[in-house]
């Protein structure tokens, strides 16, 4: 796959997203935890987003959130101005773990969103074959995931994501369980996947390197209670170099306002 | 370096073959001194009927399917005859395996709804464990009242223990569904229980499910031959009938049938087994 580095026109576009004054709190039997807290961003049409902030700071809530798998307790959260109640084909996501049905062959599990009858995709398994062959697997479509290394798991759990063609695309973590190398791969892999296909991402991460690598715009998150404490937007053009000084200068301007120590390399 | 991996492969293969004959060869030493003890034991056992030898019961066992018998099982018609020793396991077939699959089907889904409902786990569970301790064979007096101890009597004898193995197979394994597999499906779009129990819940509690009903084919045999020994026909009837007459080593022919029929149902299905879970 060629790494495309024209720069998609994300800041044109009108609002895919809009995420109003959501606060979330769990009830975690003694105490409740205040998951989020009157946060409120918007996200444009075909743009990635990429959400980083230390562990607690609600940026994997928010993401389910978005995804309809947690109901707010304050606030809402509109995609294309229709406020979200429940789960649906248009937001797909990728689990950190993969979530994967092992039950499944690779091609079971891409085609596990095609088979709804809400689907109406035309020729299923043209489209699976499509999906096997952008994600890079092929001749391992008959493998159940037990024989697939972390990096082909994600690959299989991004293909089931975007088989359904959803307009919005959730990734929790994605990344977070693959060696550094593949992780490299798998960037460059999605930021062409992203080019083919016109989504809005929204990408959670805690690595802040990764952030810079990827993103149109960097959303900052605190934590206790979790709510967001800056957003900019990074311009840099693609493909984007972590060894560049103005890359370097991104990252060491979030680590610092995450009062992360800057590290040297 | 191809050749490297030849030979590794050769030498990994003789190491298996190793382990694998030490193996057998205890196995057949193990069965080899029960035989031995068995037969001074029989030997030395005074009046000598008390226990048969190993050869007198391996005799007994031939005599089974030298001898014919006339099947009296419903469906198969009056005339039907087979060797005594099968015409026998027809007969407790014959309640076996409606007891079994029956108890299996309402066990599961009992079990995958209860998992699933909170509900409906709130409504049952104080009955499920009031009714749970009780042995299956304890219903016998219901069996004998209500259907007569025949087949349908010894057939809901093992329905009841099929039942509580299999339920508890499934609403473990329902319980044990992990979380991120149901948000998964949700996000591609299963937004119903009925969708969600069928895509998600059930191939997920497949393993359990399988080890459950594997596990209730070896306990409905106890509950079986329990059922026949209070009179309905079939191999358990005939090993106390065999003993009545004094026969003991017939009755141990009988108890050597059981356990084959067993071994051949529990090799059949965890090959079916092995088949249906290749992706685990």
């Amino acid at each position: 796959m060629a790494i495309i580095d024209s720069q998609p026109p994300a800041a044109t576009r009108g609002k895919k997203i809009d995420i109003q004054e959501l606060s979330l709190v769990y009830d975690g039997g003694e105490e409740a935890v205040q998951a989020l807290s009157g946060v409120s961003l918007s996200v444009e049409e075909g743009s990635f987003t990429c959400i980083v902030g230390p562990s607690g700071c609600g940026k994997t809530t928010l993401l389910r959130t978005i995804a309809g798998l947690e109901s707010p307790d304050a606030g809402r959260i509109l995609v294309n101005s229709e406020p979200i109640t429940e789960p649906g084909l248009d937001r797909g996501m990728v689990f950190q773990e993969y979530a994967l049905f092992p039950w499944r062959t690779v091609r079971g599990n891409i085609r596990f969103g095609l088979e709804r009858p809400d689907c109406g995709c035309a020729d299923c398994e043209s489209r699976v074959d499509e999906l096997v062959d952008l994600v890079g697997l092929d001749g391992f479509e008959d493998h159940y995931p037990k024989a697939l290394s972390g990096g082909m798991k994600q690959r299989v759990g991004i293909a089931r994501a975007i088989a359904p063609d959803p307009e919005i695309l959730l990734m929790d973590e994605p990344f977070g369980s693959v060696d550094a190398r593949t992780r490299d791969r798998l960037h460059a892999e999605l930021l062409d996947i992203w080019a083919a296909t016109d989504q809005t991402i929204v990408f959670v991460t805690h690595d802040i390197d990764e952030a810079v690598r990827l993103a149109d715009k960097i959303v900052v998150m605190e934590a206790d209670p979790g709510r967001v404490q800056s957003t900019r937007t990074v311009s840099l053009p693609r493909p984007r170099n972590r060894t560049d000084t103005a890359f370097v200068e991104v990252v060491a301007d979030i680590r610092a306002e995450l009062g992360e120590p800057v590290e040297t390399r | 370096m191809s050749h490297q991996t030849e030979s590794s492969r050769k030498n990994r293969s003789k190491i298996w073959y190793a382990a694998d004959l030490r193996r057998y060869s205890r196995g057949i030493g193990g069965l080899a001194a029960f035989f031995a003890v068995w037969w001074v034991g029989a030997l030395l056992t005074q009046p000598s009927y008390l226990l048969p030898t190993p050869g007198e019961s391996a005799q007994a066992f031939v005599e089974l399917f030298a001898t014919s018998t006339a099947v009296s099982a419903p469906f198969l018609g009056p005339g039907l005859v087979l060797p005594t020793g099968f015409a026998h396991l027809v007969e407790t077939l014959y309640h076996y395996v409606p007891g079994l699959l029956l108890g299996a089907v309402c066990g599961i889904g009992l079990g995958l709804t209860m998992g699933w409902s909170g509900r409906l786990d709130d409504w049952l569970q104080p009955l499920i464990r009031l009714l749970r301790p009780i042995p299956p064979l304890a219903w016998i007096v219901f069996a004998i009242v209500w259907f007569g101890i025949h087949h349908t009597g010894a057939a809901f004898i093992v329905f009841i223990g099929a039942f509580w193995i299999n339920f508890y197979g499934a609403y473990g394994g329902v319980e044990g569904v992990d979380s991120e597999l149901t948000d998964a499906a949700s996000t591609l779009g299963v937004d119903r229980d009925l969708s969600m129990l069928k895509l998600v819940a059930l191939p997920s509690a497949a393993p359990q499910i399988l080890t459950g009903f594997r596990t209730s084919i070896g306990r409905c045999w106890m509950i079986v031959v329990g059922a026949e020994l209070f009179g309905a026909p079939g191999v358990g009837y005939e090993i106390i009938n065999a003993s009545n007459n004094l026969a003991m080593a017939t009755s141990v022919a009988y108890m050597l049938l059981i356990s084959l029929a067993f071994l051949c149902m529990d090799v059949g299905f965890r090959l079916l087994e092995r088949r249906a879970l290749a992706w685990r």
